[in-house]
């Protein structure tokens, strides 16, 4: 609560507090979650999580984009700290296969669910939670700042993805296309283009120019950066946030794109990058002989 | 009125015909003579002299010559009212007349010989620009059917069909260019592009076809042939969250380019069933895109009329598809079996290798049905309505799986022999014209296996192919 009030000046105190608020009365009912897939979760909790759950991304090598590694790898290490065995595995058709058409998604049992949100509230309805130390104040909190990267750190990479001439033309139409044969290569990636310029448009971001963009990570990363402050997670125990920004930055950290500028950007913050690396050593180093 | 063209002849040459066309010939104006000499022709021998198109406006001249040439053979006044009659059907097969008027004088003028004919066409050709609007109801469905058509668009008889199909369950739209080679009809070309949606609630799949084709038809003695190459891209979904996970697998994007010849062999027999066999080869993967397999598939139908007015038919169909570089094949490519249209007494498509209740269809089949078709009993409305119906006894049987390639002829057909799903019953045939068909039968299917659904007792099918 105090961390969050330094982000904004005294007479937006209000504003937060209202924001938070806000939060809580949202964070008593299950996000995003109609009532089919309450039902479908409430239906989960009665079989433990099995051996063979599987993870689907795009193909690691020639596919998968920016955005899509760092959602996948958000969705990875939350499962590994809540101690639940999954296999990853490459699809072409991953986004295609996914009942909400964003990656990753998790098959488990007879189970399909996409996205971090919904696998956070399926694996709570399976007994299996890491915030439930937190009080109801510190998970709105929490639920705000997953809200933060979610608005700013993905939408910047998928900004910087389909918005930036260069690293469009250079990198992601060429990936996004891999899989199929031509012409189909080339209709699916301006397919794809189009939607997220739309996107773009109806959140805002349509007139922004890359270096704005630049600057809204910046932001995002102090703002990341002054809450954990030199804490070893974001809160006592390590918690979903933990997971989404250890997924998005380290993505950004060891991904090449046109420019190193992104990359400088986030390194510039110290106690992340250690962040990054104590989660990289704990939950991916040990299991991986 | 049009123009008028004369076309005139004189004794054939032996190797074949010179159709000039003269415009500024002999214009051929039948004007009453006050004391026209009337002369009965009945059986002499004549010559047919003069043959004319009146009322032509777009249409090219040289390409209605091929279909009227043969009156000039004519050897006597019958002779030349059947040729006559002959030529005025294959103009109207070509579509570009609303209708076509047969006039047949004595020739007047300075040649006219004393025994020679004039044959006069009168045409009225079909508007520059024809549309339609059609409602029809299918399966669960309805959809309203708006084509727009610009028949003989150049002169020969080249035509471009806009079509468009706005539904509950599904919207598609096609666009479409005939050409026929002037002389022989039956010889054309067809460019299509197109968008089709389908859902598939037995695969609980839907799916999403857009796609160009090129398509060749010719005849070759009592066959007629087609080579046809297709470039369609087809993107495959789930139709409900609660599709299995094996269709969902299949969901995404493919691009399909497939060289495909169909050969139909029709052997017009009894009136009521037609003996025909079709064949038909599809080799995919050539010519650029993901999918690559080769697929035949045939259908083969005899008839046979026995004593007291009924028929019996047998049919007989069967299909493969073999994978080519071992890529797996696609939900889309592969064959289904069973319904009211297929081996009666099962569920649509609902035969074969299945998955929580989706079925995925199989990469070889077999169907075979033995039917006798009566009169109705007692014979109600006898020469008119009853006679569109026809009582119906059959025996259906198939099989449908997939192949393990590695192993011999001998072991697919082994696999393909075991496990076969039959039925009999008993039912009304309704037919609608020479197309389509409505059954209500009773059925027993036989030889269940797991995983099939099966639609025991009465069973309704409306369609135009049938086991």
């Amino acid at each position: 609560m105090h961390q969050g009030k330094t982000l904004l000046r005294k007479e937006g105190r209000q504003k937060l507090q209202h924001q938070l608020s806000a939060q809580i009365l949202k964070s008593s009912r299950p996000e995003g979650f109609p009532a089919a897939e309450a039902f479908v979760s409430q239906m989960a909790a009665a079989e433990p999580w099995p051996e063979n759950a599987t993870l689907y991304q795009p193909l690691k090598e020639d596919q998968i984009l920016l955005s899509d590694s760092a959602s996948s790898l958000a969705v990875q290490t939350y499962l590994r700290m809540c101690g639940l065995p999954v296999q990853v595995v490459c699809r072409p058709n991953a986004e295609y296969m996914s009942p909400s058409g964003k990656i990753p998604f998790i098959h488990v049992g007879n189970q399909v669910v996409s996205e971090l949100g919904p696998i956070v509230q399926f694996s709570k309805a399976k007994g299996h939670s890491l915030s439930d130390g937190l009080d109801d104040v510190q998970r709105a909190e929490m639920k705000a700042y997953m809200e933060l990267v979610n608005n700013m750190l993905l939408t910047a990479e998928l900004f910087i993805q389909w918005c930036d001439e260069a690293t469009v033309s250079q990198i992601t139409r060429h990936r996004y296309g891999t899989p199929y044969s031509w012409p189909l290569n080339l209709i699916l990636a301006y397919q794809k283009q189009w939607e997220v310029r739309r996107k773009m448009n109806a959140v805002g971001w349509g007139g922004k120019t890359v270096d704005q963009v630049y600057e809204d990570v910046s932001q995002c990363c102090q703002a990341l950066s002054q809450r954990l402050g030199t804490q070893p997670y974001f809160f006592k125990i390590p918690t979903e946030l933990d997971a989404l920004v250890f997924g998005h930055l380290f993505t950004i950290l060891t991904t090449q794109l046109t420019n190193t500028e992104l990359l400088e950007r986030v390194r510039s913050y110290s106690n992340l990058l250690s962040f990054c690396r104590r989660i990289e050593q704990t939950y991916f180093e040990s299991k991986d002989s | 009125m049009g123009a008028v063209h004369a076309k005139s002849m004189d004794p054939l040459p032996m190797h074949g015909k010179d159709l000039g066309v003269n415009p500024d010939d002999l214009m051929e104006h039948p004007e009453p003579e006050p004391d026209a000499k009337q002369e009965i022709l009945e059986n002499k021998d004549v010559v047919v002299q003069h043959v004319n198109i009146q009322g032509l406006g777009r249409t090219k001249e040289d390409l209605l010559g091929y279909e009227i040439s043969d009156v000039f053979n004519a050897k006597n006044l019958i002779d030349v009212m059947k040729k006559a009659h002959i030529a005025r059907q294959r103009l109207l097969r070509l579509g570009i007349f609303k209708e076509v008027e047969v006039l047949i004088d004595t020739s007047e003028g300075a040649d006219a010989l004393p025994n020679g004919l004039d044959v006069t066409f009168e045409v009225n050709e079909i508007k520059r620009l024809t549309g339609s609007y059609n409602t029809m109801v299918g399966n669960n469905e309805g959809s309203m059917v708006l084509g727009l058509k610009l028949p003989n668009m150049i002169g020969r008889a080249e035509k471009l069909t806009f079509q468009f199909s706005y539904g509950t369950k599904e919207t598609s739209y096609g666009l479409s260019f005939f050409k026929p080679q002037p002389g022989y009809f039956e010889r054309n070309l067809t460019l299509n592009m197109y968008k089709v949606t389908g859902q598939f609630p037995w695969s609980s799949l839907k799916e999403t076809d857009r796609g160009v084709s090129a398509e060749f038809n010719f005849p070759v003695g009592p066959t007629s042939h087609m080579l046809k190459w297709e470039g369609v891209w087809r993107e495959l979904g789930c139709l409900a969250r609660s599709a299995s996970f094996a269709v969902r697998e299949e969901s995404g994007h493919s691009l399909k380019s497939a060289l495909s010849v169909c050969i139909h062999i029709f052997t017009p027999g009894l009136s009521l069933l037609i003996r025909m066999s079709i064949l038909s080869i599809e080799l995919a993967g050539f010519t650029g895109g993901d999918a690559s397999f080769f697929k035949e598939d045939f259908e083969l139908q005899l008839n046979r009329r026995l004593f007291w007015d009924s028929v019996l038919s047998a049919s007989l169909w069967g299909g493969m598809l073999f994978p080519i570089e071992g890529k797996p094949s696609c939900i889309a490519d592969r064959f289904y079996l069973g319904g009211p249209t297929s081996v009666r007494g099962f569920g649509m498509y609902s035969i074969g290798p299945q998955s929580e209740g989706d079925y995925l269809g199989g990469e070889a089949y077999w169907a075979g049905g033995l039917h006798l078709y009566t009169p109705l009993p007692f014979r109600p409305g006898r020469g008119g309505f009853g006679d569109l119906f026809r009582t119906h006894f059959f025996l259906n049987a198939g099989n449908l799986c997939n192949l393990n390639y590695g192993e011999g002829p001998r072991a697919h057909l082994q696999k393909l022999a075991e496990c076969i799903r039959w039925s009999y019953g008993a039912g009304i045939v309704l037919r609608l014209g020479n197309i389509a068909r409505l059954e209500l039968n009773y059925c027993i299917p036989m030889g269940v296996q797991s995983g099939d659904r099966i639609c025991d007792g009465v069973q309704f099918g409306a369609g135009i192919r049938f086991l």
